[in-house]
C-alpha cells in the first residue's frame, strides 16, 4: 500500500497514540505483575536467617537487668511483646522487667529515673514511646551510665531521635508499599482507596508514603485519599469520615487503615452504607480480632508480625549494644500476609503470635548459643 | 420559674420582636441543620443530597443520640454523670465477653448488660446522696475506676464475634431506607420529651433541679428523685453500649470513651433550642444532627479533618453566645440570678 502524505498526516497521530496506549498498557501489566510478586513474596512461612554474628549471650548478660516500658500497659501487642522478652530473657541470665504505665508522659518519664536510680543497664523504650518528651530524663540515664533504646518506634527512613543510643527501627514504609501492592494486584492496577491513619504516631507519614508512592507510581489507574484520624477520636472521626468519603465517590474500592484496629470503625461504616460488597479493607498489625474478621470474610487482609520474632529481635539488638558489639539500628522482623486463605492458622478465634511458623525460636537460640 | 413559664407568661405582653426572637431561638437549630444543608447541598449536590447520605447520616448517630438522652436527665435533676461514656463501654464489653465469648444468648446477655448500668447508677446515687458528695466527683470517679473494671476483664482486647443479629437489628435491617438505629433512638426522644414535659414525675424532675430546698419544701421527695434520674442515666448509657456493640459488632476498651464530651456538648447545645434553657431531648436531637451534618458535609467537600473539630468546638460555644444574645444578654447587661444561671444548673 503507498502511504502517502495526508496517509500518514492521518493515521499518524493514531498511531502515536496507539503506541502510547500500549507502552501505558505495558506499564500497567508491569507494575501489576511486579505488584504480585510483592505479595506473593510476603505470603510465604517466613524463615529465619541470622540477622548478626553469633554470640555467647549467656556469659555477657549474666546479671544485667533491662527495663522494658510500653507505650501503655493496657496495649495488648505491646504488653505481649515485653512478656515474651521477660521469658526470653530469664534462661538466659538476666532480668527484663516492665515498667508498668497507661501512656502518661509522666509515668514514662518515672519509669526511666526508676531504672537511672535503681542499677538498670538499659533502657528500651518500646512501641510509641517518643524520646522527645524525655529529654532531662534520658540525659540523666545516660549520665549514669544507662543505656537507652527505642524499639519498633521509627521507620527506618526516619532520623532516630539523636538522644538515644540505639534504634531498633521497622521498615514501615515497605509495609506500606505491600498494602498498596495488594489493592494493586487484587484489582490489576485500578485502584481508588482511601487511606487512614494518625499522624501524631511517630512512623504514620512515612508508613503513608510508602503507601502512596506505590499507588503514585502504579499510574492512572490507581488513585487515593487520605483521612488523619487521630487516635483519641478513632471512635467518633473514622465512621463518619468513612461514610463520607464512600458516599461521595462510589468507585472507592480499597479503604486501607494503617493500623488495624481502626477496622471496627471501618465495618459499620460499610455496613451502613451497603458498601461492605465492593469496598475492601486492606490493613496492618495482625490483631487477633481483625484475623477474625478475615475469617468470616469482613476484611480481606492483614499482615502482621509474629510478636515472638519481635521480642527476640529486640533482645538480639539490645544485648549488642550492651556487649559492645555491633548493632543494627532496625529489627529484623518479616512481615507476613493473613488472608481467606490462610487466616486460620493464626487460630480460631485467632491469637496472637499464631501462624508465623516458629523457625525463629531455633534460630536465636543458635545465634546466641544456647544450643 | 423556669425559662419556659417565663416565655409563656410574658409572650403576650412583649413585642413583636422579641417574640420572634423568642421564636428564631427556638428554631435557630433546625434552621442552622436546613442551612447547612443548602450549603453542602448545592455545593456537593449529587453526594450530600443522595438519600444514601441522608439515611446514613441519621443511622449513624444513635449511640451518641442515646447517650445524650441518658446524660440529660441527672443535668434536668441537677446531677453530672460523668461516668455515662465509661458505663457505655462497660456494659458493651459485658455483652460481648457473655456473647462472643461465654457463648451467652443474647437474650440472656442484653439483661446482664442493661443490669451492669443499672448497679452503676444505683452505686453513683447512693455514694452522692447518703455521704452528700458532689455528683461531678463522685461520677468521676466511678467512670475511672469503671474504666479499670473493663480493662481488666476485657485484657486490654478488642472482642468481635458476637451473635450477627444483633447488628442486623442496628445497623443491618432498615425501615424506609434507615437503620433501625435511628427509630430507637427517636423512640426514647419522644418517651424522654412525654416524661419530661407531660408527667408528674417529669415537673418534680424539673423542680428538683431548679432549686432542691423548694423542691423539698413543696413535698418533693428530692432524694428519690435524684436516685431515680442517676440509675436511669446509668440504665439508658448501657443501652447505648448495647447500641455501640450492633453498630461496630465488637466491643473494645477504650473507644466509647470518647463520647463523653460530644454528649456533653449536644446536651448544652440542645438547651438553647427547642425548650430554650432546659435540657431537652428535641433539642439534643436536633443539636446531634446540626453537628453531624456540618462535619459530614465538610468531609465529602474533603476538607482537613482539623477543620471538624474547629466546627465542633466552634459551633457548641457560637450557638450558646447567640442564644444569650438574642434574650439580650450581650455582655454588661444586668442580668438576674436566675438568668445567669442558664440551664437548670447541675451542683458540682
Amino acid at each position: 500500500m503507498k502511504i502517502t502524505t495526508k496517509r500518514l498526516l492521518a493515521t499518524g497521530p493514531a498511531a502515536l497514540l496507539g503506541a502510547t496506549l500500549l507502552s501505558g498498557t505495558a506499564f500497567a501489566d508491569t507494575h501489576v505483575d511486579a505488584a504480585k510478586a510483592m505479595v506473593e513474596k510476603y505470603r510465604t512461612l517466613p524463615e529465619f536467617q541470622a540477622p548478626g554474628d553469633p554470640f555467647d549471650a549467656k556469659s555477657c548478660m549474666a546479671g544485667k537487668k533491662i527495663m522494658v516500658m510500653p507505650v501503655s500497659s493496657a496495649n495488648p501487642f505491646n504488653k505481649n511483646i515485653v512478656q515474651s522478652m521477660a521469658e526470653v530473657a530469664a534462661p538466659m541470665g538476666f532480668e527484663v522487667v516492665e515498667w508498668e504505665n497507661q501512656a502518661v508522659p509522666t509515668q514514662w518519664a518515672q519509669g526511666v529515673e526508676h531504672a537511672t536510680n535503681n542499677d538498670f543497664d538499659a533502657v528500651v523504650l518500646l512501641g510509641g514511646v517518643n524520646p522527645a518528651l524525655l529529654g532531662p530524663q534520658i540525659a540523666a540515664a545516660k549520665a549514669a551510665g544507662v543505656s537507652v533504646q527505642t524499639a519498633h518506634l521509627d521507620d527506618t527512613t526516619q532520623e532516630p531521635d539523636p538522644s538515644v543510643d540505639l534504634a531498633m527501627r521497622v521498615p514501615y514504609h515497605e509495609v506500606g508499599e505491600l498494602l498498596a501492592n495488594w489493592t494493586i494486584a487484587q484489582t490489576d492496577g485500578k485502584v481508588n482507596a482511601v487511606i487512614l491513619g494518625s499522624d501524631e504516631i511517630v512512623p504514620t507519614p512515612a508508613f503513608v508514603k510508602g503507601i502512596t508512592d506505590a499507588l503514585d507510581a502504579c499510574g492512572e489507574g490507581c488513585k487515593y485519599s487520605y483521612i488523619n484520624a487521630p487516635v483519641p477520636e478513632w471512635s467518633t472521626k473514622i465512621q463518619t469520615s468513612v461514610q463520607s468519603a464512600v458516599i461521595a465517590d462510589p468507585t472507592i474500592n480499597y479503604v486501607i487503615p494503617i493500623y488495624d484496629s481502626m477496622s471496627q470503625f471501618v465495618l459499620p461504616a460499610l455496613t451502613i452504607t451497603g458498601r461492605s460488597a465492593d469496598v475492601k479493607i486492606a490493613t496492618f498489625n495482625g490483631t487477633p480480632f481483625v484475623i477474625d474478621e478475615i475469617q468470616k470474610g469482613n476484611v480481606e487482609m492483614d499482615i502482621g508480625e509474629s510478636i515472638g520474632w519481635v521480642a527476640r529481635s529486640i533482645l538480639d539488638g539490645s544485648m549488642r549494644e550492651l556487649c559492645g558489639m555491633d548493632a543494627k539500628n532496625e529489627l529484623y522482623v518479616p512481615f507476613f500476609i493473613f488472608d481467606k486463605d490462610n487466616a486460620a492458622s493464626a487460630g480460631t478465634p485467632a491469637e496472637f503470635d499464631k501462624g508465623y511458623g516458629d523457625s525463629y525460636i531455633a534460630g536465636y537460640n543458635k545465634l546466641w548459643g544456647l544450643e | 420559674m423556669t425559662w419556659l413559664t417565663q416565655s409563656a407568661t410574658g409572650a403576650a405582653s412583649e413585642p413583636l420582636h422579641k417574640r420572634l426572637l423568642s421564636l428564631f431561638e427556638r428554631v435557630a437549630l433546625i434552621v442552622g441543620i436546613a442551612v447547612l444543608v443548602a450549603i453542602f447541598g448545592s455545593i456537593r449536590p449529587e453526594a450530600f443530597l443522595s438519600w444514601a447520605n441522608i439515611s446514613t447520616m441519621l443511622g449513624s448517630q444513635s449511640v451518641l443520640v442515646v447517650l445524650t438522652m441518658a446524660l440529660i436527665i441527672p443535668l434536668t435533676a441537677g446531677d453530672f454523670d460523668l461516668s455515662i461514656a465509661a458505663n457505655l463501654t462497660l456494659s458493651a464489653m459485658v455483652l460481648a465477653l457473655l456473647n462472643a465469648k461465654a457463648g451467652w444468648p443474647l437474650g440472656l446477655a442484653i439483661p446482664v448488660s442493661l443490669g451492669v448500668g443499672v448497679i452503676t447508677g444505683i452505686v453513683n446515687a447512693s455514694v452522692i446522696l447518703y455521704f452528700r458528695i458532689p455528683s461531678l466527683i463522685v461520677t468521676l470517679g466511678t467512670g475511672t475506676f469503671i474504666n479499670g473494671i473493663v480493662l481488666w476483664i476485657s485484657g486490654s482486647m478488642t472482642i468481635s464475634g458476637l451473635s450477627p443479629s444483633l447488628v442486623q437489628w442496628v445497623i443491618v435491617t432498615r425501615l424506609f431506607g434507615i437503620p433501625l438505629a435511628f427509630y430507637y433512638a427517636l423512640a426514647l426522644c419522644v418517651a424522654i420529651w412525654y416524661l419530661l414535659g407531660y408527667t408528674m414525675l417529669g415537673r418534680r424532675l424539673l423542680f428538683v433541679g431548679r432549686g432542691r430546698e423548694v423542691a423539698r419544701l413543696s413535698g418533693v421527695r428530692v432524694t428519690s428523685i435524684r436516685f431515680g434520674a442517676l440509675v436511669a442515666s446509668g440504665l439508658l448509657s448501657s443501652a447505648a453500649g448495647l447500641l455501640y456493640v450492633g453498630t461496630i459488632g465488637g466491643a473494645d476498651p477504650l473507644s466509647g470513651n470518647t463520647f463523653l464530651l460530644p454528649a456533653f456538648a449536644a446536651a448544652f447545645l440542645g438547651a438553647t433550642s427547642i425548650v430554650p434553657g432546659r435540657f431537652n431531648p428535641w433539642g439534643s436531637l436536633f443539636a446531634v444532627y446540626f453537628l453531624v451534618v456540618g462535619i459530614t458535609g465538610l468531609t465529602i467537600l474533603g476538607i482537613q479533618t482539623y477543620v471538624q473539630n474547629l466546627f465542633y468546638g466552634g459551633a457548641l460555644v457560637v450557638a450558646v453566645a447567640l442564644s444569650q444574645l438574642a434574650r439580650g444578654r450581650a455582655p454588661g447587661n444586668q442580668l438576674t440570678q436566675q438568668e445567669r444561671t442558664g440551664p437548670s444548673r447541675p451542683a458540682p
